[in-house]
C-alpha cells in the first residue's frame, strides 16, 4: 500500500513521494535496529556466563551506535532537507509503525501467554526484576522514537505561527535571558538557547534549539537507559541501596497495578511501567538547572495520550473480540431498558473514549508547565530585583520561595508520573473483560 | 469594553472559581479517604491509590481552566 503510494505520488508531486518514502525507510530501520537491540538486551538478561554477556554487550553497543548514526543522521538530513514536505513524510514515518504495532500485539496475544507463564515461575530468581526492568526499558525506548521523531519537531516545523513557536523566534532574536517573563509562556533559559546564542549560525544547534523538547525527551530516555544499566550492571542476589530502590518501585507498582489488573497484569506491566519511567524521566529532568522537562509541551504528552489510548483501544478490541467491543461501547445492554437507551449510550461512551487521551495530556502538560511557569516567574522577580540592585532585599526570599517550588514541583514530578501509569491500569481495567461486577462502567465518562 | 479588557478580566476570576470548584472537590475526596483510612488502616494501600486517581480526575478540571487561561493569555495585548 505504501509503495503504491508513493508511485501515485511520484508523478504529481516528487517531493512528496520522496518524503513519503524516507519516512518509510527511517521508520523501518528504526525498527529493524530496535527489534536486534530487543533481542540482544532480553538475551544478555538472560545469560549467565559474564563472557557472553560481555560479548553481547558489546554487540549492542555496536548496534546502538550504527543506529543512532543511520537513523538519527537520516533524520537529521532530511530535517535540513529543503524540499522536505511534512505531511507525507510523518505519513511515511507512522505506516511502518502503525502496521508494527498492530502486527506485534496480534503476535503477541496468541504467543503471549507461554511467555508470559514462564517468566512468572521464574519469581525466586533474581533475574526477574531484570528482566522486567530490561522490558521496560526497551518499551520507553520503543515509544520515545516514535513520538519523538512525530511529535514536537514536525509540530513546531509545520506550524510557525503558533503562540510557542513565535515565542521561540523572539526568544531568539532577543538573545537574552531574562526577559521570558514579558511574553505568555515563559522559559527558562537552558543550554540548548545559550548555545543558540553563542552560535546561532551553526545549523546543528539552530536544529536543537527548534526541537529542543525532543532533544530533551531523548536525553530523558538516554539517562534512564544508562541509570537501569549501571543498576543491572551491579545487580545481585542480595541488592545494594539502588537496586533496592528500583525494585521497591516496580514491586510497588506491581502490587497497586495488580489490584486491579489480576491476571492480564504479566501482559500489560511492563508497557504501564515504561510510561512511568518515561514520564518521570522526563519530568524530573526540568528541575535540573539548564535542563527542560520535554512534558512541558502538548506535543509529548499528547502523543504520550495518544498511543496509550491506541494501546487500551487495540488490547480491548483483542481481549473482547470485535462484537465483546462494539458491546462494550454500547454498555453491554442486556434487557429492554439497556436497549431502549442504546442510542443515547452509545454517544456517551464514544465521547468518554475520546475524552481519555485529551484529559491525560492535559493534566500532565497543565501540570509540569505550571510548576515550570511558576519557577520562571519567581527567578524572573529575582532577576529584576538583581537588575534594580535591590539584592540584599529581595534576592534570598525569592532564592527560598523558588527552592521550596523547586520541592514541589518534585513532588508534582513524581505523582503526575504515578497518575499517567494508574490511569492507564485503570483504562485498561475498564475495557479488559472480568468476572465480578464491582465496576459500574456507564458513570465512567467523566 | 473590548475584547481584551473581557479576557483580562475573565480569565483571572474564571480560573479562581475553577479553583474554587477543585478545592471543595479535593476536600471532600480528602475527608472520604482520611476518615476511611482511619477507620480500616489495613485498607490503606487501596484506599491511597483510589484517593490518588480521584485527586488527578478533579485535580484535572483546574488544569483545564489554567490551560485555556494560557491558551487565551496572548490574546490580551
Amino acid at each position: 500500500m505504501a509503495a503504491a503510494l508513493t508511485a501515485l505520488w511520484l508523478p504529481a508531486n516528487p517531493n512528496a513521494a520522496i518524503s513519503l518514502a524516507t519516512g518509510q525507510i527511517l521508520s523501518a530501520l528504526n525498527f529493524f535496529f530496535l527489534a536486534r537491540l530487543v533481542k540482544l538486551f532480553t538475551g544478555a538478561a538472560q545469560v549467565e556466563d559474564r563472557g557472553t554477556a560481555e560479548a553481547m554487550r558489546a554487540k549492542g553497543l555496536l548496534l546502538g551506535g550504527t543506529k543512532l548514526a543511520v537513523v538519527y543522521g537520516g533524520a537529521f538530513a532530511v530535517t535540513r532537507w529543503r524540499g522536505v514536505e511534512f505531511l507525507p513524510l510523518m505519513l511515511g514515518l507512522s505506516l511502518p509503525l502503525l502496521a508494527l504495532f498492530l502486527k506485534s500485539i496480534m503476535l503477541a496475544f496468541p504467543a503471549g501467554a507461554a511467555r508470559t507463564s514462564r517468566r512468572a515461575t521464574s519469581t525466586a530468581s533474581p533475574t526477574r526484576s531484570q528482566a522486567k526492568l530490561a522490558a521496560t526499558i526497551l518499551l520507553a525506548g520503543a515509544l520515545a522514537l516514535p513520538l519523538a521523531l512525530l511529535g514536537p519537531g514536525r509540530a513546531f516545523a509545520n506550524d510557525p505561527p503558533t503562540a510557542a513557536a513565535t515565542t521561540e523566534v523572539g526568544h531568539a532574536e532577543a538573545g537574552a535571558a531574562e526577559k521570558a517573563q514579558g511574553g505568555g509562556e515563559a522559559h527558562l533559559p537552558n543550554w540548548i538557547t545559550i548555545a543558540n546564542d553563542y552560535a546561532p549560525d551553526n545549523p546543528i544547534v539552530h536544529w536543537m534549539h527548534e526541537n529542543e523538547y525532543l532533544v530533551f525527551a531523548w536525553l530523558a530516555g538516554a539517562l534512564f537507559l544508562l541509570f537501569v544499566m549501571a543498576v543491572m550492571k551491579r545487580s545481585a542476589a542480595v541488592p545494594g541501596h539502588l537496586q533496592n530502590a528500583v525494585e521497591w518501585i516496580v514491586e510497588s507498582m506491581e502490587n497497586v497495578c495488580g489490584g486491579m489488573l489480576g491476571k492480564h497484569l504479566p501482559k500489560y506491566f511492563p508497557f504501564i511501567m515504561a510510561i512511568f519511567f518515561y514520564i518521570l524521566t522526563m519530568n524530573l529532568i526540568g528541575i535540573v538547572p539548564g535542563f527542560k522537562s520535554s512534558t512541558s509541551t502538548l506535543d509529548t504528552t499528547l502523543a504520550l495520550a495518544l498511543v496509550t489510548f491506541l494501546y487500551v483501544q487495540v488490547s480491548g478490541l483483542i481481549n473482547l473480540g470485535p462484537l465483546g467491543y462494539l458491546d462494550h461501547l454500547a454498555g453491554s445492554p442486556r434487557d429492554v431498558v439497556g436497549f431502549a437507551m442504546l442510542p443515547v449510550m452509545v454517544p456517551v461512551h464514544l465521547l468518554g473514549e475520546m475524552v481519555k487521551p485529551v484529559s491525560l495530556s492535559c493534566r500532565l502538560f497543565g501540570n509540569i508547565f505550571g510548576e515550570d511557569t511558576l519557577i520562571v516567574v519567581f527567578v524572573g522577580v529575582a532577576a529584576l530585583c538583581l537588575k534594580a540592585s535591590l539584592m540584599a532585599l529581595a534576592v534570598p526570599p525569592m532564592a527560598g520561595i523558588t527552592a521550596l517550588f523547586m520541592l514541589l514541583q518534585t513532588l508534582t514530578a513524581i505523582v503526575q508520573a504515578l497518575i499517567f501509569s494508574l490511569l492507564t491500569t485503570v483504562y485498561l481495567y475498564m475495557m479488559l473483560p472480568h468476572e465480578k461486577h464491582g465496576y459500574e462502567e456507564g458513570g465512567h465518562a467523566h | 469594553m473590548n475584547f481584551a479588557a473581557t479576557l483580562g478580566l475573565a480569565l483571572p476570576i474564571g480560573i479562581g472559581l475553577a479553583a474554587i470548584g477543585s478545592g471543595v472537590g479535593l476536600g471532600f475526596m480528602g475527608r472520604g479517604a482520611m476518615e476511611a483510612m482511619g477507620r480500616q488502616p489495613e485498607a490503606l494501600p487501596k484506599i491511597q491509590v483510589a484517593m490518588i486517581i480521584g485527586f488527578g480526575f478533579i485535580e484535572a478540571l483546574t488544569i483545564y481552566a489554567f490551560v485555556t487561561m494560557f491558551f487565551l493569555q496572548g490574546k490580551i495585548q
